[in-house]
């Protein structure tokens, strides 16, 4: 619906300066009232995410807390090209990548899969109360899923004790101690946490086709699983294409809470990835300059990633996100 | 309901067989693991320790529960938790919907750059350490503020709440403006009700999100003054300390001997869990509706 303007442009006036700032002011002043909610939001902004970017300067100089900034020496790349000299640089990089490729293929698969087998349920009833208990474990932190899984796959956790008891094993798996164990354990919490989650978005995606499509495939003889594979899975695939074109651009977020409340000092081969050790070497051991470089090189290469991605989006799917 | 177009078929019924076989499986994992916290914490520890405790309570106990309800700390955890929920999510949720009310208002010359302004940041940002330097030089380490104020306005937010808004008629907020109310007026009065459904399911996740969440509190507040919940579990989880204050506190009180560690984490777990339980599925058709408005933005 048409809004209703009030526009006063006496015609014919002179469009001299003085007028033009006077037109501006005046509707400055039209507009006061959502400039001065403007003006909250643009100070909050700038303190709480432009003021950090600007903060990004830190990984140049040699910053001592409590300092000044001119004060600190300005050391150029120097925190850099260290990084890359560090002995577990590749390990972390190598974790990074394999913990993100796995949620990005296993993780990524199931949630549709799983939507195309919610669609093929025939009790709505019974299709509902499944699609509610699946969205549960979205809604606990890791703290909880830590607990439970440190609960029920520690040496004395209900899963151990099954597997002993009906005699699979001697003695109690490490699932948790041991690092080779670490990235399937990852993969298969991350799964249990967001798969019922992640199905919405596709499930929805489903509910969009035209029940025409489907008619008319009937008439062509297709059954339920051609229906599948040559109606629902095409009528999904823009959305399959770019929740793939967002994962890619977000490859170098390999989860952070996850590694952290699930890895421990024997895993860390296997877990660290780059966010958990800009943490570790800026937080904890106070090294902020450092972290703060190896931090920027992750989010300026993620930015990119997010622009070339975004960029093939446009061109495969006509959808972007910026 | 299938539709009748769709033939019955043989190998039809033995797919619908094993897919629903798959469903009760799936049910059974996503429920199981917090059945058997529930039962643990219900058990007590002694008895838990030497296994085979699958689906029910052996020795029937609420010890571990009076053991973590006599905490102090966790009453005021507890009081923590809840209060960061409320004035966390009440904030964000006021302020993110006038954001996106200014950047909807269709003559506001500054709409674009503040959408803009906010946007940029959905894709860049300064990262932990900068971030962390700033909390700490705006002194806000170590008080309740580091909770609401870093969150209080929120681009993604904006966005669903502002293409949500601008599917609504504009001519009521425009004869409102006529009759001389003000902005906040034609926010609250006018705009924000035809909104529930939106602010609905961002209250959702919001609340989701200020319950659940930890690391912040770890980050920021090292002291320990303002724990929620959540840091009360994890210290339990990976605290050998508290193994050995258990100890003590067993050698104290003849009641408190068949606690073990194991046991009094499945009841806090259980504690911080409950409440999600029992109220997401009532909530389950906003945030739902909230995902889909995200999903077809074009």
């Amino acid at each position: 619906m048409p809004g209703i303007r009030i526009n006063i442009r006496p015609e014919g006036e002179a469009t001299t300066k003085s007028s033009k700032l006077n037109k501006l002011f005046k509707r400055l002043y039209r507009e006061k009232e959502l400039w001065f909610i403007a003006a909250f939001a643009i100070v909050w902004i700038a303190i709480f995410a432009y003021y950090p970017m600007y903060g990004i300067i830190y990984g140049f100089f040699n910053y001592v807390p409590g300092k000044k900034l001119s004060e600190c020496e300005f050391v150029g790349l120097k925190y850099f090209i260290e990084f890359f000299k560090l002995p577990d640089v590749w390990l972390i990089i190598r974790n990074t990548l394999v913990i993100s490729t796995l949620n990005l293929t296993i993780g990524f698969i199931a949630p549709i899969i799983l939507a195309l087998l919610f669609n093929e349920l025939n009790n709505i009833t019974f299709k509902r109360i499944v699609q509610t208990i699946s969205y549960l474990p979205h809604f606990v932190s890791w703290v909880v899923v830590a607990s439970i899984i440190f609960s029920m796959l520690g040496n004395e956790g209900v899963v151990n004790d099954m597997l002993i008891r009906f005699g699979f094993i001697d003695k109690p798996i490490g699932f948790l101690g041991e690092g080779k164990y670490f990235w399937g354990l990852l993969t298969a919490a991350n799964i249990w946490k967001g798969v019922g989650w992640s199905s919405i978005i596709y499930v929805s995606a489903i509910a969009r086709i035209d029940q025409e499509l489907y008619q008319a495939g009937a008439v062509d003889g297709l059954g339920r699983l051609g229906m599948a594979w040559h109606i629902t899975l095409p009528g999904i695939r823009p959305t399959i294409l770019l929740l793939f074109i967002l994962g890619i651009g977000g490859i170098l977020n390999a989860g952070f809470e996850q590694q952290l409340l699930l890895g421990s000092p024997t895993t860390r081969e296997y877990h660290e990835v780059i966010d958990t050790y800009v943490y570790r070497y800026g937080i904890q051991m106070g090294r902020y300059s450092f972290a703060t470089a190896v931090g920027f090189m992750k989010s300026f290469i993620g930015l990119a990633l997010v622009i070339v991605t975004n960029k093939m989006s446009k061109k495969l799917t006509d959808m972007s996100i910026i | 309901m299938r539709a009748p177009y769709i033939k019955n078929t043989i190998s039809g019924r033995i797919f619908d067989f094993f897919n629903v076989t798959f469903m009760v499986i799936l049910m059974f994992i996503m429920l199981y693991p917090f059945w058997n916290q529930l039962i643990v914490s219900l058990n007590e520890g002694i008895d838990t320790a030497r296994g085979g405790l699958y689906f029910w309570p052996r020795k029937f106990t609420l010890d571990n529960y009076k053991y973590m309800l006599s905490e102090s700390n966790l009453g005021r955890g507890a009081a923590i938790s809840v209060l960061r929920v409320v004035v966390g999510t009440t904030t964000c949720l006021f302020c993110s919907g006038i954001l996106a009310y200014i950047t909807t208002v269709r003559w506001f010359s500054g709409r674009r750059f503040i959408r803009l302004l906010y946007i940029i940041t959905m894709y860049f940002s300064g990262g932990m350490i900068p971030f962390y330097l700033l909390i700490v030089k705006l002194r806000l380490m170590d008080t309740f503020t580091v909770y609401w104020l870093p969150g209080l306005f929120s681009a993604y937010y904006m966005l669903l709440i502002s293409s949500y808004m601008y599917n609504l008629p504009e001519a009521l907020a425009e004869s409102a403006r006529i009759d001389g109310a003000s902005e906040i007026r034609i926010y609250l009065q006018i705009v924000a009700p035809m909104c529930l459904p939106v602010f609905a399911a961002i209250a959702v996740f919001s609340a989701v999100g200020h319950w659940n969440s930890w690391f912040d509190v770890i980050l920021y507040n090292p002291s320990g003054k303002w724990d929620t919940l959540q840091v009360y579990l994890r210290k339990i989880l990976l605290d050998v300390e508290q193994v050995g204050k258990l100890v003590d506190e067993q050698k104290k009180m003849e009641a408190m001997r068949k606690l073990t560690p194991v046991s009094v984490r499945a009841a806090t777990t259980m504690i911080v869990t409950l409440p999600i339980i029992f109220t997401y599925p009532f909530f389950q058709k906003y945030f739902i509706g909230g995902i889909t408005i995200g999903a077809v933005k074009e």
